[in-house]
């Protein structure tokens, strides 16, 4: 009986595999389960609102290069504000960072540069020193960033790694934030590139907690994954006094640790 | 853009390959068709025909998709997850491709053992209800060689209708095409993880 049974149900599957056109609606709905279980795996029964009037995410919406993707979050109230989370929902591993804000932080702009591995919708997830959580979404066109290699050879790529470079983009006004950005030389390979030659995967190596300080006082934390960018470049908004010094520690995942100090304002002759 | 860049990216890493073994790239579609499977890096150039199969865009997949009885095959391979991840990392892989496409990880490379090639042949035969004239389309990402084998190894399965998509999942969806989640064929993925070796799926 099963033996007539089978070659009918292998038609019946390839009849069924052949012509099933996905409505625009299906793939949203789609697109909103993915959400519904990761925001569950991250944030787990806690609410999370829609509100584009408390977090702001701005995305490309056609990235040129997927495996350099600029997100720039916004805040309204950055002295609401305790945390940011980014996620990227379509990325395997989609947590792309975590952000907890300090005293001498400002959580009014943040830009991160990210790996997209396919269109995705990309979602800024906003914490209140109340313990709310307000969210934001935007669908980003990008494509094949996770696999890219990081450069021509992983040799080349882990040339001078932990270096760092720090930007103030601001006049130092003391009791006005500040904007500044950090670049931080690192592969971030993330596992999943390939070397061409060899056909070996580069193995996983990426910054895993970056930590900001100012005068000793906490910036913030980032504690981030495989979806940042090779040199990772952050920009982010802290609180000067007149005179003082930015601390930079970043960890990666193989146990390398790298600090420098900063004067800000740049000390000059 | 986004390809200029890939192209750009690739490009730089085909300098090396160069060097490095005797063939040459000179951009997407370059390769010439090699006689059999293709068993080198498998993103790389590949060829911009294959002989015996008819080449296709989004919009010809899109017409064979519509008209009902075409068979989509991704061998796009599995994300791969890095063995460092940190505890507590959330790693939540899933894969869209065609909307109705059988998706085969880890069945493009040239060197399958002789058990995953059988294996990948017979639900292969049984997806298409032993049907040689049914149009079996094969794709994978741009720059993959699995969907090139896939298309050559159908045409030496004895299919007569074989297409080839070289612009893959990614082509798809540049044409603003909507994709959908799609599981590991479960037969495929059942004979792979009984083979579970140096040649199991990525």
């Amino acid at each position: 009986m099963t033996r007539h049974f089978v070659p009918f149900a292998a038609a019946l599957l390839a009849g069924a595999l052949a012509a099933t056109p996905v409505l625009a609606e299906d793939d949203a709905a789609a697109r909103d389960q993915r959400w519904t279980e990761l925001r569950q795996d991250v944030f787990g029964d806690r609410a999370v609102e829609q509100s584009k009037d408390v977090v702001a995410l701005d995305a490309p919406v056609r990235a040129e290069d997927a495996a350099l993707v600029p997100m720039a979050i916004k805040t309204a109230d950055p002295a609401w504000i305790k945390g940011l989370t980014l996620i990227i929902d379509e990325n395997p591993g989609p947590v792309a960072a975590r952000v907890t804000f300090g005293p001498a932080g400002d959580a009014g702009l943040l830009k991160l540069r990210t790996r997209v591995n396919t269109y995705t919708n990309v979602h800024a997830v906003a914490e209140t020193t109340d313990g709310k959580l307000f969210d934001t979404v935007r669908f980003v066109k990008a494509s094949g960033g996770c696999s890219a290699p990081a450069g021509s050879s992983e040799e080349e790529a882990m040339k001078g790694m932990g270096e760092m470079r720090l930007k103030v983009r601001d006049e130092i006004t003391p009791g006005k934030s500040a904007q500044a950005t950090l670049m931080i030389r690192h592969p971030n390979f993330n596992g999943m590139q390939m070397d061409q030659i060899t056909r070996a995967y580069t193995p996983a190596r990426y910054i895993k907690e970056i930590k900001v300080t100012y005068n000793d006082k906490d910036v913030f934390s980032l504690v981030s994954d495989i979806s940042l960018s090779t040199d990772p470049v952050i920009e982010f908004g802290f609180k000067p006094e007149a005179k003082g010094q930015i601390k930079v520690a970043a960890t990666d995942t193989e146990g390398g640790h790298w600090e420098k100090t900063f004067d800000v304002p740049t000390q000059s002759n | 853009m986004f390809r200029l860049m890939r192209a750009a990216r690739l490009a730089a890493g085909a300098l090396v390959i160069a060097t490095a073994a005797a063939h040459a790239a000179g951009g997407p579609g370059s390769a010439s068709e090699p006689d059999g499977l293709w068993t080198g890096p498998m993103q790389s150039y590949t060829p911009s025909t294959l002989k015996g199969a008819e080449v296709v865009d989004a919009d010809g997949v899109a017409a064979l998709a519509a008209k009902g009885d075409a068979v989509l095959i991704d061998v796009a391979p599995a994300d791969r997850k890095p063995p460092t991840l940190p505890e507590g990392a959330l790693w939540a892989p899933q894969h869209r491709s065609i909307p109705g496409s059988a998706w085969f990880p880890g069945a493009g490379p040239g060197d399958l053992s002789p058990a995953q090639e059988a294996a990948l042949k017979a639900r292969v035969l049984e997806l298409a209800g032993g049907r040689l004239d049914r149009p079996m389309v094969t794709f994978c990402h741009p720059d993959c060689w699995g969907s090139w084998n896939m298309g050559k190894r159908l045409l030496g399965w004895g299919f007569r209708n074989v297409f080839w998509f070289p612009q893959g999942r990614e082509g798809w969806q540049e044409s603003d095409r909507p994709t959908a989640v799609v599981k590991q064929d479960s037969v495929w993925a059942a004979a792979a993880k009984a083979e579970a070796g140096p040649a199991a799926p990525q």
